[in-house]
């Protein structure tokens, strides 16, 4: 035994000392992590405290509601019931518990037990498979204050029996969740579109903003999309503290509550549109009963007001159920209708491009008669079928062959001498093929100097072709008139005489929308001025004020004031004019020799004389009938089917075409080719109010197909007139 | 024997620790219930053990340590036979049959196997003080811990089974066991552990493996707790968010706050100043059972007092090490200051044993 200072030692004191060591040692080295954590990294530490407490919720806007005109409801929200349970709401005493499900699982038709809680948590909510017990048990594991969904989509009656049990059943309560409901469903839908899930590719931007991906929906098309950014509103935000079951404590700072969305009117009238529509899909039916195949596979109805440029109707067919998409977007259906050939998902009347045929014979006209290529005195001999040189160059001898007129084979018989010797507006009237050709192309002595393919084109442009309109809808199409640089590139051949002549009565590469065409008859119908075609007549805010807002057609962006020359005013009410093309030049002009212009720089207008003269063009195709051919191609329609108290002028369009469709049917060969089947007319001719497009895919003769639509939708805009005044007192 | 007692040597400062650690562990244990009601009732149920615990110290005090040496054989065989029976016929709970209920408390004869390994160890060491410290010595050491510590290991309750080779090392340390037979021991316990890996349950496997590379996503599990653990000692910063005040206890993302991490706890109330008084505390009654050891009149005496010590700072540094993600997870409880009752009243029981040698130093006195 040791012994130091009289005391005696059962341990050895080096021992010892590495006992008290360790002791220090190790109490040391957690002091010194603890001055680490709590006073070097306290802040982090802090910060990551914070973070564990503090949740944000984004409380969802109420989406815009979007209008008619009338203020008729195109879009709105209606409330959907889930039964949900908060695990930590329901009674401590699992008798009372069980005694819960079991009434309300009589109720929801769900059982209270089926499957594990494993088959559970494999289960995304609200699809149908696991009992009560299951789901509430995992909703209890993960987050007892969170409301899980038992059974969701339930009626309102069952959602009311709920609501009034509450207080027998504790925990048991109703979730109600906005969704898009479309009165009008598919006959709107091309309008006003649906919605859908964030995209995944923007979810960083829209969450970014507020917006909560998986919860809040954006449109996807129609209105839906383009108006998103009013409609969408602006989510609330709650900085709340919780803990860490998920029960909600206190505010911690004050909270935001959500701005809904404005509201939207359209321009559409409902009820123009259901005639439009019943009017279109009617005909349709028939003459694919008539066929006994489905021979017209879609089809195209536009109204618009030409002096104000509103789209009162706007009608593709075939179209989809947009209610269909409002819980979510089902896989079969979806792939049903991007997979259908006929396209049910676009809006024909921007989206898609067709060869406008005669209707494009109004820009050959308006060129024509401007630049002096004809006047109004002139005759020219018209033919059924001309015999002309097809020249790829100045030097080329060319090859002869024969250019048709609409009239030379006409139900099997033979027309040699076509429509005989015919004026400017009878060229119209009648829509002389080969009058036209002879206008553009140039025919030997009679016409020398033929408008040619760059003129043309400039006129073209002047009412509406080869460019969007700016229509404040999306996906848009521009359209095409081909230059002969155009041709070399994409095509890798000259520009042939032949071409032009085709291209002067609206065929080979000439394509457009249905809106386009629509667009240049509505030029002229309101003496050269192109109004902007509207489908947005003015926004709301929630309280029902009109705001003022812009569109920019080029980037989509809506903004309060005027953001770029290309904007333009989408409310309040404002008709907004393109271009007046007798008074701003718009017309590039050329100095033409032969098929071969050379461009100069200056501009010019359209006389107003020569507006004129193609309106009395259009009127003379309605009401001209000098017996046999020679009458006004849509004389018949509008005597004999139709017969309107209001003077109505107008164009048809019978247009050959070959896309994958006919060609596949072997109809791309000379005499057999398919035609589309258009008709734009316009009333009262004196002072156009109603302009009516309709477009028949393989629809074949203008006259006899959408010719029809046009009178009877045109029918139905003066009756919807007659009522509306009659109702407003008036006379 | 009783009589010769002179209750003026009674280590005052000592108990005065105890009471102080225990009332102060009470409190934190009231603010970790943060309204979790099935762990209500702890708080009620440590002041009962408090009590308890303060009656065992009062009467195990009262009696010679050496009464329990004289008992030894039959001590150590009712603490095997109580482990046996945990072994074969407890219920299962929480992954391992550790409990025995009894009376509405929970009995853990483990707890009591810590203090039962410090008296055997002591009247084996001193009844071999004049032995040569040769293999035979050791092994005898082993042979007796091990007697108890199989049925433990086969709980299977590794921590504990730790703690009690730890006490042995310190105990034999202190007996003079010769340098090279530690080294050979520290490489065959290396080695050891090496070998055993494959053979840990998964969540002891576990536990190791998240320590050495823990994954920061997971929302649940040991690594979030030892996460949450940080957090609360981290955001606690220098003074603490106040009694009752720490969003990491008092919201719950603290989990077993009121045993294995009240330390987070305490140092998120009561910021650095609170988790040094903690750790002041431990040091403070550490010191004062080596200074028993010192004062002891036998060798025996001076190896319960030590051991006692020993116990209390290996489960203290571990507990707290957890808590400062030092080391892997084990499950052990901070001395006095966490919830649980059979702990506390064992390490109370040590304390008597401490206040006894205290008492009986008398052959000091001339």
């Amino acid at each position: 035994m040791n012994s130091v200072n009289g005391t005696r030692l059962f341990f050895d004191p080096r021992r010892m000392a590495v006992v008290y060591v360790m002791l220090f040692g190790v109490f040391l080295v957690m002091i010194l992590r603890l001055v680490n954590l709590q006073v070097l990294q306290h802040l982090d530490w802090l910060g990551q405290a914070v973070e564990n407490y503090t949740v944000i919720i984004r409380d969802p806007a109420s989406r815009g509601i979007i209008y008619d005109r009338n203020g008729y409801v195109l879009a709105r929200n209606a409330p959907a019931y889930h039964v949900v349970i908060t695990p930590a709401d329901l009674p401590d005493d699992p008798a009372d518990v069980q005694h819960i499900y079991r009434e309300l699982s009589a109720l929801i038709g769900v059982p209270v037990n089926r499957g594990t809680v494993e088959d559970a948590k494999r289960i995304a909510p609200c699809v149908e498979g696991p009992g009560i017990v299951q789901l509430v048990a995992l909703g209890e594991s993960l987050a007892p204050y969170t409301p899980v969904r038992v059974k969701c989509y339930v009626e309102e009656n069952i959602a009311r029996i709920v609501r009034e049990r509450a207080v027998d059943w504790p925990g048991v309560s109703i979730e109600v969740e906005p969704m898009r409901e479309y009165p009008t469903g598919s006959l709107t839908a091309t309008v006003v579109g649906f919605l859908g899930p964030i995209p995944a590719a923007f979810e960083a931007e829209y969450r970014a903003q507020g917006y909560v991906p998986g919860r809040d929906k954006v449109g996807y098309a129609g209105i839906e999309l383009s108006m998103d950014a009013l409609l969408l509103g602006k989510n609330g935000r709650r900085v709340i503290q919780e803990d860490v079951a998920g029960k909600v404590l206190r505010n911690l700072e004050p909270p935001i509550p959500p701005t809904p969305g404005y509201n939207v009117v359209l321009t559409i009238d409902t009820r123009l549109q259901a005639a439009a529509e019943a009017v279109l899909t009617n005909e349709i039916r028939e003459w694919n009963e008539f066929f006994g195949e489905e021979r017209i596979t879609s089809g195209v109805v536009l109204a618009l007001n030409p002096k104000t440029g509103e789209v009162l109707a706007m009608v593709s067919y075939p179209t989809y159920e947009n209610n269909r998409m409002a819980r979510f977007i089902p896989g079969y259906y979806y792939q049903q209708l991007s997979q259908d050939p006929r396209r049910p998902l676009l809006n024909h009347a921007i989206s898609s491009e067709f060869p406008p045929g005669s209707t494009f014979k109004l820009a050959t006209a308006l060129g024509a008669l401007n630049e002096g290529v004809i006047t109004l005195g002139d005759t020219i001999q018209a033919p059924g079928q001309l015999i002309l040189a097809e020249k790829f160059s100045p030097n080329d001898p060319g090859r002869e062959r024969p250019f048709v007129d609409w009239v030379y084979e006409l139900r099997g018989v033979i027309n040699p001498q076509g429509f005989g010797t015919v004026d400017f507006l009878r060229c119209i009237a009648f829509s002389s093929n080969v009058c036209f050709y002879k206008l553009g192309g140039g025919y030997k002595d009679e016409i020398r100097q033929g408008l040619g393919i760059e003129r043309l084109r400039q006129y073209a442009r002047a009412i509406g072709y080869d460019q969007a309109s700016g229509i404040a809808l999306p996906g848009e199409q521009d359209g095409l008139i081909p230059t002969p640089q155009w041709k070399r590139i994409n095509k890798g051949e000259n520009w042939s005489t032949g071409d032009t002549y085709i291209a002067s009565v609206g065929q080979g590469y000439v394509l457009s929308t249905p809106l386009q065409v629509l667009m240049s008859a509505m030029t002229i119908a309101n003496d050269g001025k192109l109004m902007q075609p509207l489908i947005v007549r003015e926004v709301r805010d929630s309280e029902g004020n009109v705001v003022e807002k812009w569109y920019d057609p080029l980037t989509g962006e809506i903004t309060d004031t005027r953001s770029s020359p290309t904007s333009y005013r989408i409310s309040p009410f404002t008709p907004t004019l393109k271009w007046d093309i007798t008074r701003d030049p718009l017309i590039r002009e050329y100095i033409c020799e032969g098929p071969y212009c050379t461009e100069t720089d200056n501009f010019k207008t359209v006389q107003p004389s020569v507006v004129q003269a193609v309106q009395d063009g259009l009127r003379l195709a309605v009401i001209e009938n000098q017996g046999g051919l020679r009458r006004g191609t849509l004389n018949r329609v509008f005597t004999e089917l139709v017969n309107l108290p209001i003077a109505v002028a107008g164009k048809t369009g019978t247009a050959e075409y070959c896309d994958d469709v006919a060609l596949a049917k072997n109809r791309c060969r000379f005499g057999a080719w398919p035609a589309h089947s258009w008709t734009v007319a316009y009333a009262p001719h004196e002072d156009p109010e109603i302009i009516v497009l309709a477009f028949c895919y393989n629809g074949d003769e203008g006259a006899s197909v959408a010719g029809p639509i046009v009178a009877r939708v045109l029918q139905a805009y003066f009756e919807i007139k007659a009522i509306d005044l009659a109702a407003s007192g008036g006379g | 024997m009783i009589r010769s007692v002179l209750w003026r040597h009674f280590d005052f400062w000592l108990l005065g620790a105890i009471v102080f650690a225990v009332a102060f562990g009470v409190a934190m244990i009231r603010s970790a219930v943060a309204g979790n009601e099935e762990i209500a009732q702890s708080v009620t149920r440590q002041i009962q053990f408090g009590i308890l615990g303060l009656i065992v110290i009062a009467i195990v005090t009262a009696l010679d340590y050496r009464l329990w040496l004289n008992i030894h054989l039959v001590m150590y065989g009712v603490t095997m036979v109580l482990l046996i029976g945990i072994y074969i016929s407890a219920q299962p709970q929480f992954g391992a049959a550790r409990w025995f209920q009894v009376a509405g408390f929970f009995i853990q004869p483990t707890e009591l196997a810590k203090v039962v390994e410090i008296l055997i160890l002591a009247w084996y060491f001193e009844k071999t003080k004049d032995q040569p410290r040769d293999l035979r010595w050791i092994l005898g050491s082993l042979a007796w811990v091990w007697g108890l510590a199989i049925w433990i290991f086969l709980q299977p309750n590794l921590s504990n089974v730790i703690v009690m080779m730890v006490i042995w090392a310190a105990m034999i340390w202190i007996s003079g066991i010769p340098v090279r037979y530690l080294a050979w021991g520290g490489i065959i316990a290396l080695l050891g552990v090496v070998a055993a890996f494959p053979f840990l349950r998964d969540y002891q496997r576990d536990r190791i493996l998240i320590f050495l590379f823990p994954d920061p996503n997971v929302t649940y599990g040991a690594t979030y707790n030892v996460l949450q653990a940080l957090i609360a000692i981290g955001s606690g910063g220098l003074l603490g968010a106040g009694y009752g005040h720490g969003t990491q206890v008092q919201l719950r993302f603290l989990k077993v706050r009121h045993t294995d991490f009240i330390f987070s706890a305490v140092a998120e109330e009561f910021g650095l100043l609170g988790a040094l008084l903690v750790i002041a505390l431990l040091v403070f009654i550490i010191l004062r059972c080596l200074r028993a050891a010192r004062l002891a009149r036998d060798i025996s005496g001076a190896l319960i007092a030590y051991g006692v010590a020993v116990l209390i700072f290996f489960q203290g540094a571990v507990n707290i090490a957890v808590n400062l993600r030092l080391i892997p997870v084990s499950g052990l409880p901070l001395p006095f200051i966490s919830y649980g009752g059979s702990g506390l009243v064992s390490l109370m029981l040590g304390i008597g044993l401490v206040e006894s040698v205290v008492l009986r130093h008398k052959s000091l006195e001339f």
